[in-house]
């Protein structure tokens, strides 16, 4: 366990030392910030609600969804493919750790530093030039959390299982930006799946996608009640599974391929 | 004068053929990039799209009005991945010293930066955005006279300069930090969510700053207006389509002289 919260610290430290690299991600993530709210300002002039979602509930939404994605940082997929690429898998493999559990361990550790470094600049200003982001109640809080969690878990299988495909392929090209934009657009962290025409949001319902980021963020803002939320957190960690069976499964016929390939 | 236009013009033309030469090496890559960015664009506009069904408009502008002003955004934006893309990588090449050889080169150092490249791939990110920008012209009845058709052809090839000098200018801070990748992506970031949406949904303060300290609102948001005839923002004297290519030409003078300035820092780094 120590070798873990060893990659887990070292990789806090690595991320805090590159200051001027934290200061322009985070001015990044502040420019999203301003054009997605201006965004949604703007289509809200005039209009009270829509789909039972005031202005200033959505408003909440494009902030915290602008805060998660600068916060859960899933970088497994490039590191992976990059330990491939450059042939590095080949001692990680010898080291007496679980790769799976390194990377997860390095994954938390950016997470971590950028809910220090990333989530409190961006909420800070999102206070000052519009609203501070408060949940709708304090029992919504509490069951944010957990789904929050459960949502980096998702990302986190779903960008595993993608850097795995590099095991065979060797050249992933740019198959992890394809699954960057499938996932910002059916995840609802662009626009909430509400909008979406009626087909689509069923069919939504029945993919992990919209569970990786509009689950929490409803949840955060109340527009799912207490007991919907229950039931959504039982989808996540359903999916959690599901996803978990197949990265171990794709894992363990990667690790033979790579054996194949040998020096 | 003749000769030596000629001279740079096939300097020119041999840097290109050789950067297209060496994409073509790698087919299966240009298929992925073919899947991948058309994806990216027109999700993007039926995002748009979305968002005009259920709220009416968008700071008074209809769907084909901003499919109109995305398409046009994104035409000077696949011109300068096609051209300017290495405006991107300034600070890759200060690290890899790849000015020593350009340096030792008896022609202009910029001159050569500039025509150093073509990205022969950029034509895939040129599809959705003609495809969305010829959608958004038949919806709001665009006129093809010739008058328009020149004025086009100036706004998108203005735009592409614009768009190629806020990154050289940036991009140029690597002569003097040795790094400048996260500055070009928030740059390339600010630059697409400022051409996609028209520049009224932010406040004044924002939309002085996109017009007199970086003119991003001379790459698609102003011609735009002058070509469908939408009263927002600003009104300048003889057309706000014409002060593009002006613009461009402004901007572009000024990343010559802070690359120029950059240059000469530049100390050819490692081994």
């Amino acid at each position: 366990m120590s070798a873990y919260y060893y990659f887990f610290k070292m990789r806090i430290l690595t991320t805090l030392a590159y200051r001027f690299e934290v200061f322009t991600a985070v001015a990044s993530n502040a420019v999203m910030l301003l054009a997605t709210v201006f965004l949604w300002k703007a289509a809200y002039r005039g209009i009270g609600s829509v789909q039972e979602v005031s202005q200033h509930q959505m408003i909440v939404y494009a902030i915290l969804s602008v805060v998660m994605g600068a916060v859960l940082s899933v970088n497994v997929q490039d590191d992976m493919y990059y330990r491939v690429r450059e042939g590095h898998i080949a001692t990680d493999f010898i080291k007496p750790v679980q790769l799976l559990g390194m990377f997860l361990a390095e994954d938390l550790g950016t997470t971590v530093s950028a809910l220090v470094n990333r989530a409190v600049p961006l909420i800070l200003l999102a206070s000052i030039l519009f609203t501070p982001p408060l949940p709708v109640s304090l029992t919504a809080f509490l069951l944010f959390v957990p789904s929050l969690m459960l949502s980096f878990l998702l990302l986190w299988l779903m960008g595993a299982i993608v850097g795995m495909i590099s095991f065979w392929v060797l050249e992933l090209g740019n198959l992890g930006i394809v699954k960057d934009a499938i996932v910002r657009i059916l995840s609802g962290s662009l626009i909430p799946i509400w909008f979406f025409p009626d087909w689509m949001g069923t069919v939504s319902a029945y993919l992990p996608f919209q569970y990786m980021y509009q689950t929490p963020l409803s949840i955060y803002i109340g527009k799912i009640t207490h007991s919907q939320a229950g039931t959504a957190l039982a989808i996540q960690a359903a999916w959690i599974a599901v996803l978990a069976f197949i990265a171990y499964a794709v894992w363990q016929r990667a690790k033979r391929v790579t054996l194949i390939q040998g020096g | 004068m003749v000769t030596a236009i000629r001279y740079h013009v096939s300097v020119a033309y041999f840097f290109a053929k050789l950067a297209v030469q060496r994409q073509l090496e790698y087919p299966l890559f240009l298929v992925s990039w073919f899947l991948m960015i058309p994806l990216q664009y027109i999700s993007g506009v039926w995002v748009l799209k979305l968002m005009v069904e259920q709220f009416q408009a968008l700071a008074g502008w209809t769907f084909p009005q901003l499919a109109f002003l995305y398409g046009l955004g994104l035409l000077s934006h696949g011109l300068s991945v096609i051209f300017f893309i290495q405006t991107w990588h300034i600070d890759n090449m200060v690290i890899r010293g790849d000015f020593d050889r350009m340096l030792l080169r008896p022609m202009n150092v910029f001159f050569q930066f500039v025509v150093n490249y073509v990205n022969f791939i950029g034509i895939i990110d040129l599809i959705p955005g003609f495809l969305i920008f010829f959608y958004g012209c038949a919806q709001v009845g665009f006129e093809w006279t010739l008058v328009n058709v020149l004025k086009l052809a100036a706004v998108v090839i203005g735009g592409m300069f614009i768009r190629a000098s806020i990154c050289t200018i940036m991009g140029s801070a690597a002569f003097w930090t040795k790094r400048s990748g996260s500055l070009i992506s928030l740059t390339l970031a600010t630059m697409e969510r400022t051409t996609m949406y028209p520049l009224s949904v932010y406040p004044k303060v924002i939309q002085l700053a996109l017009t007199f300290i970086l003119p991003i609102g001379f790459i698609s948001f102003y011609p735009a207006t002058d070509f469908i005839g939408q009263e927002d923002g600003f009104t300048l004297p003889v057309g706000l389509a014409i002060w593009t290519p002006i613009v461009g030409i402004v901007t572009f003078a000024v990343s010559h002289f802070i690359f120029q300035s950059g240059l000469k820092r530049y100390e050819s780094a490692g081994s």
